[in-house]
């Protein structure tokens, strides 16, 4: 049997047929961008499903038939996105309710961010699509990107902003402005996302609904929340305990200051501030939370090529061809409260014996500045054999000038797939580091720009896999 | 337990006052089993004779007033009352502290409790957050509470892994675990307290709004806790919210 939410929120992610109600030919305007999108994908092969714009003003657009109204729209139509002025949403809602779509997407703003009078339009629109059983996301958002069907309400033109490739990361906003920089960001980074969803001002669809639906989402590995505030809060914990059983879910909690002593007569209640709450709240449901956005996609880029070989324990492993990188490393394993694995004797043994007399074995083991490939591949062997070894470190410092780039990525790879500890590369460089940092995370290892940022993400791993097997 | 638990609440409620003082706050935790003194309430100096000869001497005596929450403030903890002429000057003592503390405060009597060895402080919290609803708070008393706010949080209710977390993630727990040579605290004990607490804050969450036990006196390892001193902050329970426009409310407020 298929879930309930699964069937609810299909349409958002792969319609049959969309309705742009608000679409119009003036370059630029929400209601254009959104058609030109799906009309994009369409062209290009990815969106499969049919597109209905919808205004009452307009005949054809590029090509396209205009419906007049929601009432003629064709009867496969799925799901209904709004970019109208909000006093018209309301109206249009009880044609979609009365046409028996079960999915919108409210993009237009001025709804309860602006006050009284935008919260009665809310409340008529949140009416109709409940007793319609409707499912809204919105108002005030950017709504969906979804890279393998074609879905995007994002309306910034590809122009402005570039779309990232596809990915196993899912990334959920309150924000639509973060989401439209993160998904520029995400796309000039490599990192692929499966879907992102920016709900704006939470209507009706929330976190714990899409925690829900992620949950059975094949291609997600990872769940990643930028949070501004959660209104239903044990619905949230709810959910977040069912899905982090599953899978890993990060969380970057915005407003970490406190919001001062709340007026509480007692000892603990003026110590509650609202992030201390969220804390507990992340630490009782397993939920990974990020101290920035560099962190959280450090470690969403983790999760999602090494969500399926999580490391045993917390016991590091650095290789490195740079001394003071390895020293880093190690410094990074104490502070995010890792340990230093102590290689067996046999390691230590296989190790002397095929290294060069100048080469230094042990924890971290330096196949110093001469290295080539090869002298990697023996370190990356005796790691992934040593009982004492849960997950490993491999600084690549690809300036050195012995060392094969192609070979050492082709080596990081073979063993990543091999192996069943997982392996995350530090590559610390410019242009031409990147340019092979972006090769080898296409073949499955995961790339961090310094030791510590590396061993951070290895450090969320740990502790996720540690919860899977102990609970929060 | 909680029928037990309810009564005081309901008292307490039906004289017009939201604020437990010690002695009602103590029978709620008593009714669902955490430790408290062997205290009693007198209303009379024969009574606060009789409570000391029972208990046994020294005791200490506690002034309960509804308008009087913070006790030392007001002078009206004394401790250490060696003989029955002791109590009886004291007696007069403490009434005279009140009054002038608070002229217009009722006084509902006064505790008689046992010196107790002194052991560990820690602290034990309740407060509701608008979100995620009632969260509970450990931390050591004293100057870990006041200066460093070396506290931590879970929602309730909590599971005793997480109580065990709890204990464990505060930056002062070598305190609890032996420094310096010192015996480990009872940690199995301050679990069970912690987890009793959100038992009870389950149980009755409709009516408890704020809770302090502080401090609760932790001995040796096998050897307990007990709660010094508490305070309990209730509301009428709240009817439920079903209607959509309610709960579009709550989400769009």
């Amino acid at each position: 049997m298929v879930e309930k939410i699964v069937e609810e929120m299909r349409p958002f992610f792969d319609p049959k047929a969309v309705a742009i109600i608000g679409a119009t030919n003036k370059k630029g305007k929400v209601g254009n961008v959104i058609f030109e999108n799906f009309k994009m994908n369409k062209e290009r092969g990815i969106f499969k499903g049919n597109i209905y714009p919808v205004n009452p003003k307009l005949d054809e657009i590029e090509g396209y038939k205009v419906y007049k109204s929601v009432k003629e729209l064709p009867d496969d139509t799925d799901l209904a996105v709004i970019s109208i002025p909000a006093p018209f949403v309301p109206a249009t809602m009880k044609d979609i309710a009365e046409k028996g779509i079960k999915s919108v997407i409210i993009i237009t703003g001025g709804f309860g961010e602006l006050g009284e009078e935008g919260k009665k339009l809310e409340r008529e629109i949140y009416e109709i699509a409940k007793a319609n059983g409707i499912r809204v996301i919105g108002p005030n958002c950017v709504g969906v990107y979804v890279p393998d069907t074609g879905v995007d309400t994002v309306f910034l033109p590809e122009s402005k902003m570039d779309r990232p490739k596809s990915g196993p990361i899912a990334f959920v906003t309150q924000s639509g402005a973060f989401a439209a920089a993160m998904l520029d960001w995400a796309a000039g980074a490599g990192i692929g996302i499966g879907k992102m969803v920016s709900y704006g001002n939470k209507l009706d669809v929330d976190d714990a609904d899409l925690m829900d639906y992620f949950i059975h989402d094949e291609g997600i590995n990872v769940v990643t929340f930028y949070i501004e505030g959660v209104k239903d809060g044990r619905k949230f914990i709810e959910a977040a305990k069912r899905i982090t059983k599953v899978k890993p879910v990060i969380a970057l909690k915005s407003g970490r200051t406190e919001y001062g002593a709340k007026a509480a007569s007692s000892h603990t209640g003026s110590l509650a501030g609202a992030d201390t709450i969220y804390d507990a709240v992340f630490k009782q449901t397993g939920v990974i939370r990020a101290e920035d956005f560099e962190h959280m996609f450090d470690l969403a880029k983790a999760f999602a090529a090494l969500k399926d070989k999580l490391p045993k324990g917390d016991r590091i492993g650095i290789i490195t061809d740079g001394g003071g990188a390895g020293v880093m490393a190690s410094d990074a394993v104490a502070k995010f409260g890792l340990k230093m694995a102590d290689l067996s004797e046999e390691t230590l043994k296989y190790l002397k014996e095929n290294f060069p007399p100048h080469a230094v074995a042990g924890n971290p083991t330096d196949v110093v500045g001469d290295t080539d490939a090869e002298r990697y591949r023996i370190a990356i062997e005796g790691f992934v054999n040593d009982p004492n070894v849960d997950a490993i470190v491999v600084i690549v410092l690809f300036q050195v000038p012995l060392l094969e780039e192609e070979k050492i990525i082709d080596i990081l790879a073979e063993y990543q797939k091999k192996s069943n500890k997982p392996i995350v590369a530090v590559a610390m460089g410019g242009k031409k580091t990147d340019h092979y940092a972006r090769i080898l995370e296409d073949k499955g290892v995961p790339v961090y720009p310094t030791p510590e940022r590396g061993v951070r993400a290895l450090a969320g791993l740990v502790k996720y896999a540690e919860y899977l097997r102990r609970g929060a | 337990m909680k029928e037990e638990a309810l009564k005081v609440i309901e008292e307490v409620l039906k004289s017009g006052r939201t604020s437990l003082v010690e002695y009602e706050a103590k029978q709620v935790l008593k009714a669902y089993g955490l430790p408290v003194p062997e205290e009693k309430l007198a209303k009379t100096l024969d009574e606060a004779l009789k409570y000391a000869e029972e208990i046994g001497y020294p005791v200490a005596m506690k002034l309960m007033s509804p308008q009087i929450l913070h006790k030392s403030d007001a002078k009206v903890v004394l401790l250490n009352i060696k003989t029955p002429e002791e109590l009886k000057e004291k007696w007069e003592v403490i009434h005279e502290n009140a009054r002038k503390y608070r002229p217009d405060a009722e006084i509902l009597g006064v505790l008689i409790a046992p010196m107790l060895k002194v052991g560990r402080e820690i602290i034990i919290g309740v407060t509701e957050d608008p979100q995620f609803g009632h969260a509970l708070m450990f931390g050591l008393g004293g100057i870990f509470v006041e200066v460093l706010k070396d506290v931590t949080f879970r929602i309730i209710p909590i599971t005793e892994r997480d109580a065990r977390k709890m204990i464990q993630e505060i930056k002062s727990y070598p305190i609890l675990a032996g420094a310096r040579g010192e015996e480990p605290a009872d940690i199995d004990a301050i679990v069970n307290l912690l987890l009793k607490v959100s038992e009870l804050v389950d149980d009755l969450d409709d009516y408890i709004k704020e809770m302090d036990l502080n401090p609760v006196f932790v001995y040796e390892k096998g050897k307990g806790a007990v709660v010094v001193d508490a305070r309990i902050i209730v509301k009428e329970p709240t009817e439920k919210k079903e209607e959509i426009i309610t709960e579009y409310r709550e989400r769009c407020a």
